[in-house]
């Protein structure tokens, strides 16, 4: 009985470990299953946050989701993810597809694969006001960013003498700006744009026009999930054409938005240099 | 069914190693100054939740009842950020130049385990029979003397295995401080699962950093205690 029971317990393990395995056809199951399972951010205005009347998830990304489930015919449901947790969730099956202010990288392409890009942006820095020109005026600062995120590891690249202080989110690390234990925060532009945005105090900080990189979002589908991956672009394309993909820009970062931005891209089929 | 590669080599050399051992050092360092500063101030609360005078009894009492049951996590939030509210102007700009968020770890680390520390050392002295101190009273040692000369060095032998769970817990809690960055082990590890993927690798790296570190403790205070402390006569 003992030894049964043994026996029992190792084939549950492996059998747990197969069906996060599973590498088959998300496209399918997802369509059999009627829902589509998407990891957003849920503290980021602008891409995916927390609506203070409905309280539910909605953004830029949302909504990119949905014209997806839309589209599929099927149900969506929201999960939220942080930055650090997005692929390992992601590659563990919790979810079918990120969207998650994620920036493509050749390094996280091992891992996932991603679409077209559907949102460009460049990391840039919140500073007080007047006090930062050019990016050697930042040599050897405290500078404040979220962990695991792609910012923390360009402005380390960017700015080698200067200490990076990562926080769990970006409120506090401008928490930690507003209370001067750093000098600046960095990270993508309109993440920045949106917090500045409603900071009580923000006529005393600004985003000077340093630019340390270039941030092409993705959206993720797990590695090798090529039907979907195929369906999520063939999707994003036809909104690029109809105009979809504009009008879901300018809802969130229109002039009227609170965090305006200008879209100086368009989505496309044109590969990143380190895609091809 | 094994589609995940491990890849060693990231945690054992190279950059990311590199990283590991930086935030060795800082978890040794952060453990090291809170263990000592923590005893320090934990038998200091405890003598004086011993004492008789009314004020210190009832100030250590709420000391010890506010730090031991509040979160430390909240505690490392509240002397990081917290604290800049209530702070002068001037003090926050100077805390600002140095290197405040291990400074407010070590306060944070610090005054939470002292608590406990607190009440482990108080219920050392009470397992020491009170003739003992009315004895070292009747040959004429003030209070203050006759804790330090006579019941404290026997007290702090008791209490040296709840110490050990004290400081081990202490060591392992500094890796709270990442969340106010503080490069700490667990800031370092979680920083190489971001940069390369390999979280296993990395979190196993950092357990088994952990894991000795803790031995070595246990070991440390185990060989104190046997080698200094039990031929002085305590068991």
């Amino acid at each position: 009985m003992k030894r049964f029971g043994i026996v029992l317990l190792t084939l549950l393990f492996i059998g747990s470990m197969c069906g996060t395995a599973v590498a088959g056809d998300t496209l399918d199951e997802v369509k059999k299953k009627g829902v589509l399972v998407a990891g957003v951010k849920d503290s980021t205005p602008g891409f995916g946050y927390i609506d203070e009347k409905t309280r539910e998830i909605v953004g830029y990304d949302v909504d990119f989701c949905k014209a997806i489930a839309k589209r599929l015919g099927v149900k969506l449901e929201l999960k939220p993810v942080t930055s650090a947790s997005r692929i390992p969730q992601l590659v563990a099956g919790n979810i079918d597809i990120a969207a998650a202010t994620m920036t493509k990288t050749a390094d996280r392409a091992k891992q996932i694969d991603f679409s077209y890009t559907y949102f460009f942006t460049g990391q840039k820095f919140i500073t007080p006001k007047g006090k930062v020109k050019k990016l050697s005026d930042l040599d050897g600062k405290k500078i404040g960013t979220a962990k695991g995120s792609t910012s923390e590891q360009n402005a380390k690249k960017s700015l080698p003498t200067a200490t990076i202080l990562s926080f769990d989110d970006y409120p506090q690390a401008f928490l930690a700006l507003q209370q001067g234990k750093v000098a600046a925060v960095t990270t993508d532009e309109s993440i920045l744009a949106n917090i500045l945005s409603k900071a009580p105090d923000k006529r005393k900080y600004e985003i000077p026009s340093i630019r340390i990189s270039d941030e092409p979002y993705g959206l993720g589908v797990r590695k090798g999930d090529k039907k979907l991956l195929d369906f999520v672009n063939a999707t994003i394309l036809e909104m690029e054409k109809s105009g979809e993909a504009a009008k879901i820009f300018n809802k969130w970062f229109g002039p009227k938005s609170p965090t305006p931005l200008k879209r100086d891209f368009k989505i496309t089929s044109e590969k990143l240099p380190w895609e091809k | 069914m094994f589609a995940y590669k491990f890849d060693w080599a990231i945690v054992t050399s190279g950059q990311y190693f590199e990283w590991l051992v930086s935030g060795v050092k800082i978890t040794l360092e952060l453990s090291v100054v809170s263990i000592a500063l923590s005893f320090a101030l934990g038998l200091f609360v405890a003598v004086m939740r011993m004492s008789n005078a009314r004020p210190l009894l009832w100030f250590s009492h709420a000391y010890l009842e506010f730090f031991r049951n509040t979160p430390l996590l909240i505690q490392i939030f509240f002397w990081y950020f917290g604290s800049y509210k209530i702070l002068p102007e001037v003090v926050n700009d100077w805390l600002n130049t140095m290197d405040f968020e291990f400074a407010a770890a070590v306060i944070a680390l610090t005054i939470y385990t002292s608590a406990f520390i607190a009440e482990d050392i108080r219920s050392g002295v009470r397992s020491i029979p009170k003739e003992q101190m009315e004895a070292a009273r009747s040959s004429g040692f003030s209070y203050l003397r006759s804790m330090q000369y006579v019941i404290l060095p026997q007290a702090v032998r008791i209490t040296i295995p709840p110490l050990i769970n004290q400081f081990l817990n202490l060591t392992k809690n500094s890796s709270l401080a990442m969340t106010i960055g503080v490069a700490e082990l667990t800031y370092q590890a979680r920083q190489v699962e971001s940069y390369t993927f390999k979280g296993f690798e990395a979190f196993t790296a950092a357990t088994l950093v952990y894991l000795g570190m803790s031995l070595i403790i246990t070991g440390l205070v185990t060989l104190y205690s046997k080698r200094v402390l039990s031929p002085m006569g305590v068991k």
